[in-house]
């Protein structure tokens, strides 16, 4: 479905991901763990574009961009990767000038030059999903986070993404907003979506992640199933990163 | 105080010309306030050291003088303009440059994750400008615009030199043939003060509209 093949990316010379080879399978979730500043957020935002890779390719459903291809071609083809993917950010980034229904329906109309009636359906359809139905017509502003969020969620979902990316989708929430956003999140992987998630929700990691990605440094240390992940972590890096997490 | 009410329609008309000079700059330098902002922050490197340039040298020199150099100046290169025309390039010019800055400020002043929320979801740079940068900008450069377009209806009073007879000159010409001084002036800064507040008013109206959404 989604891979890297020797993707890496350099900010001004200084390495932060190098030789990244992951593959992520239909329906499959993966969790991405690592310290801060291991290169969990430029990967998912190398797979999307929003980062350019310096090297290495990445592959969506056999679009194909490679960091040696001509700036044009690789804007074009991320472009069609974009229309494939959904990406939901720590800060919602919800348009903050525009209603819950207008934020879900605006690719649909712009994007997919969908008639409004039509994406209005969709979007309405979409926030019930997140369990929003009663406030399509209210702006971001009169939203708690967890609500901004679900909505966020259902942008993304509305151009019927293959993936969905999270990067930490609760870390800007009240305690006590973060379980909403991960029940709507737990309901996507039962349906079957395709997840790439980084938190520090651990007890989500455990129960919903088909796989865990541990990086650090720019690299992928180890991948395991949670259960041996969070059990018995096969390096020291990863031992040492769990047990500053239960310091806590 | 009667010499004032006496020639108000000649001062009526005086004001009408202010208006619409300061109607008609606006307009323009709006355009060209948004096209220099664009070129500025989109455009290569010698279109955004010209658009700099432009800025620089509009700020950095008196109204008085560009205007002066609009109608008397450009006369020395066979480019003769209308008193009136003369006003409406001088000021265009100058009021563009001013909210270019504020047009540029507000562009950058929109968060980074907007831009990147609306490319994630497959949106074209030139479609999330559209529809998601430039509408967010207008409402944060609505205020300080304002200010611009209230400071420019004080401005047109520059362009009597060049012999528009504007509100300013329409007093002056009344005093000459009068002699007296302070009811002719006390009476246009009266209606200088009118028309702001009026003017004012529109502006809050407008931002109070566009910002309701939020
Ligand atoms: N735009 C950028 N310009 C320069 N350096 C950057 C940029 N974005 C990220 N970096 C650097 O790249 C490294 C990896 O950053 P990244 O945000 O991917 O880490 P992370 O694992 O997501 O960390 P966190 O858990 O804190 O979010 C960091 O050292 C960071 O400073
Ligand atoms: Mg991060």
């Amino acid at each position: 479905m989604i891979q890297t093949i020797g993707l890496s990316k350099a900010f001004h010379g200084a390495e932060v991901l190098k030789n990244i080879n992951l593959q992520v399978a239909k329906s499959e979730i993966v969790v991405l763990l690592g310290p801060s500043g291991s290169g969990k957020s430029t990967l998912l935002r190398c797979l999307n574009g929003l980062e350019e890779p310096t090297g290495g390719a990445v592959e969506l459903n056999g679009i194909r961009v490679d960091a040696a291809m001509k700036v044009r071609e690789k804007r074009s083809r991320y472009r069609e990767i974009r229309k494939h993917t959904g990406m939901v950010f720590q800060q919602f980034n919800l348009y903050p000038h525009k209603t819950a229904l207008e934020n879900v329906i605006e690719a649909l109309l712009t994007v997919k030059k969908m008639p409004k009636h039509q994406a209005v359906q969709i979007g309405e359809r979409l926030l019930e999903r997140v369990g929003l139905a009663g406030k399509k017509d209210a702006y971001p502003s009169r939203l708690s986070g967890g609500q901004q969020q679900r909505v966020a969620i259902a942008r993304a979902l509305a151009m019927e993404p293959d993936i969905m990316l999270f990067d930490e989708p609760t870390s800007a929430l009240d305690p006590e907003l973060v379980g909403e956003v991960l029940d709507v999140m737990r309901e996507l992987a039962k349906e079957g979506m395709t997840m790439m998630v980084v938190t520090h929700e651990m007890k989500f990691a455990r129960q919903v992640a088909n796989r865990i990605v541990f990086m650090d440094e720019g690299t992928i240390v180890e991948e395991a199933p949670p259960e041996a992940f969070f059990r018995e972590p096969a390096t020291e890096r990863a031992k040492k990163f769990l047990n500053q997490l239960s310091d806590h | 105080m009667s010499l004032v009410l006496e020639n108000g329609f000649f001062l009526l008309k005086g004001a009408y010309y202010t208006l619409l000079i300061t109607i008609v700059s606006i307009l323009f330098g709006l355009i060209i306030g948004v096209v220099v902002a664009l070129a500025r922050l989109k455009g290569n490197a010698p279109l955004r050291w010209l658009a700099r340039t432009y800025v620089s040298i509009i700020r950095g020199t008196p109204t008085l003088v560009q205007i002066i150099i609009v109608y008397y100046g450009l006369v020395d290169y066979g480019i003769t303009l209308g008193p009136l025309t003369a006003a409406y390039v001088a000021l265009s010019i100058n009021v563009g440059a001013y909210l270019s800055e504020t047009v540029r400020g507000a562009i950058l002043s929109i968060p980074r994750g907007q831009t990147e929320a609306a490319y994630a979801t497959g949106m074209t740079p030139w479609q999330t400008y559209r529809r998601i940068v430039l509408p967010q900008a207008a409402r944060v450069a609505i205020a300080p615009m304002g200010n611009t377009f209230i400071g420019m209806l004080k401005e047109t009073s520059l362009v009597s030199v060049i012999t528009v007879t504007e509100l300013l000159r329409s007093a002056q010409l009344l005093i000459a043939q009068y002699y007296v001084n302070m009811p002719f002036y006390l009476g246009i800064a009266v209606m200088y003060w009118v028309m702001s507040t009026v003017f004012a008013a529109i502006l809050e109206a407008i931002e109070k509209r566009l910002s309701r959404a939020y």
